[in-house]
């Protein structure tokens, strides 16, 4: 079945993952900007990043016929430097017009501190302000439901903001009704260990309906599972879910909500 | 609710059948787990994780539903609805802008 993985960091994945990703049917990927590891020492190093989100990486992609599309932001971890972020946020607009940028992301909170939401609300001007989608990373284990809350807050209290051109992702049982309420999107992240599983992500779509809600891989340098998407696809077939009920989740909702921004043009 | 068609393809029998094998190895991990507490050296009994735990096992026992966000919210970090003005965090104003 063909699907598309709007939450994969492919500049940590190999060669062999684009390949493998096309065999199972993966025919879009959008990547978000997120923090490498370690924290970087300069502008310079997020222009290289940039760089190579807007240019290398959809020719990778495309070799195997998969659609790269990317958006930009200094993340939450390395938000807590507020002269950096602010140096980054400034430089973004050299990439807005690149081709496979979809908007601002993923922006966030991390450990859910003020110099986090500081940069989170400068980002959320930097996206009003060029009429640009956003994608937004929410906190993981102890901090993911009061960093909801948080970034659920900044966002409805900003008059500009349109919803249903905002995604949040990593939800999981307790703050995907806060999302989806509110008119966002919401994205179900699927990890090996300690998070969300692909079952838990089916009992997610079983007792919400797939309106607005899809799922990613978030695969990255980390333990994670670039081909997690076809795991969700065969335990949806195992429950016996219709196919049009899995193509709606795994690719119909992505490119509904890319298409706000760039139309989807894959191959 | 967001949805009000709930989507139930099986029934309880089937997922019972299904998944009866899956539990069952989990709670086995669960015992183990604290079987290995139980015979290591040293005391935790006011280790807050412990207790997160036990609350945790506590949740899968009783008779309420929501099992699942009910164990997620017992792990998390409570969220303040005051934190702006707490944090003083410039706040939007720009309604009607
Ligand atoms: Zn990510």
């Amino acid at each position: 079945m063909e699907y598309i993985d709007p939450h994969l960091h492919m500049v940590s994945r190999t060669t062999d993952d684009y390949e493998t990703l096309a065999r199972m049917g993966c025919v879009a990927i959008s990547e978000p900007a997120f923090w490498a590891g370690f924290d970087r020492g300069s502008v310079e190093s997020f222009r290289d990043y940039f760089r190579q989100l807007t240019d290398f990486e959809p020719k990778r992609a495309a070799q195997y016929g998969i659609s790269h599309y990317t958006w930009l932001c200094i993340n939450a971890k390395e938000a807590e430097n507020v002269t950096l972020s602010r140096e980054v946020i400034a430089m973004i607009p050299e990439f807005l017009d690149a081709k496979n940028v979809l908007g601002i992301g993923e922006i966030g909170l991390n450990k859910n501190t003020r110099n986090e939401a500081t940069i989170f609300l400068e980002h959320l001007d930097l996206a009003v302000k060029y009429n640009q989608q956003i994608l937004i990373h929410t906190p993981h284990l102890e901090d993911k439901y009061q960093g909801t809350r948080m970034i659920l807050d900044m966002l409805m209290g900003d008059s500009r903001i349109n919803r249903s051109r905002v995604l949040v992702d990593h939800v999981e049982e307790h703050t995907i009704e806060h999302v989806l309420e509110n008119g966002f999107w919401a994205g179900m992240t699927l990890y090996p260990v300690s998070k969300c599983t692909p079952q838990r992500a089916v009992d997610m779509i079983e007792r919400y309906g797939p309106e607005r809600l899809m799922a990613n891989s978030a695969g990255d340098w980390g333990p994670s599972k670039p081909t997690a998407i076809p795991d969700l696809i065969m335990e949806m077939k195992k429950r016996g879910h219709s196919k049009e009920l899995i193509r709606r989740v795994v690719y119909e909702n992505p490119k509904t909500f890319f298409s706000q921004s760039k139309p989807f043009v894959h191959g | 609710m967001i949805s009000d068609t709930i989507m139930h393809e099986r029934t309880a029998a089937q997922i019972i059948a299904d998944e009866f094998l899956i539990a069952r190895a989990k709670i086995l991990e669960l015992a183990a787990t604290l079987d290995r507490l139980d015979r290591a050296d040293g005391d935790i009994e006011n280790s807050k994780q412990l207790v997160l735990l036990s609350q945790g096992m506590q949740i899968l026992c009783d008779s309420e539903s929501d099992k699942a966000k009910r164990v997620q919210l017992l792990m998390s970090r409570q969220y303040e609805p005051e934190w702006i003005e707490k944090m003083a965090v410039r706040r939007r104003d720009v309604e009607g802008s």
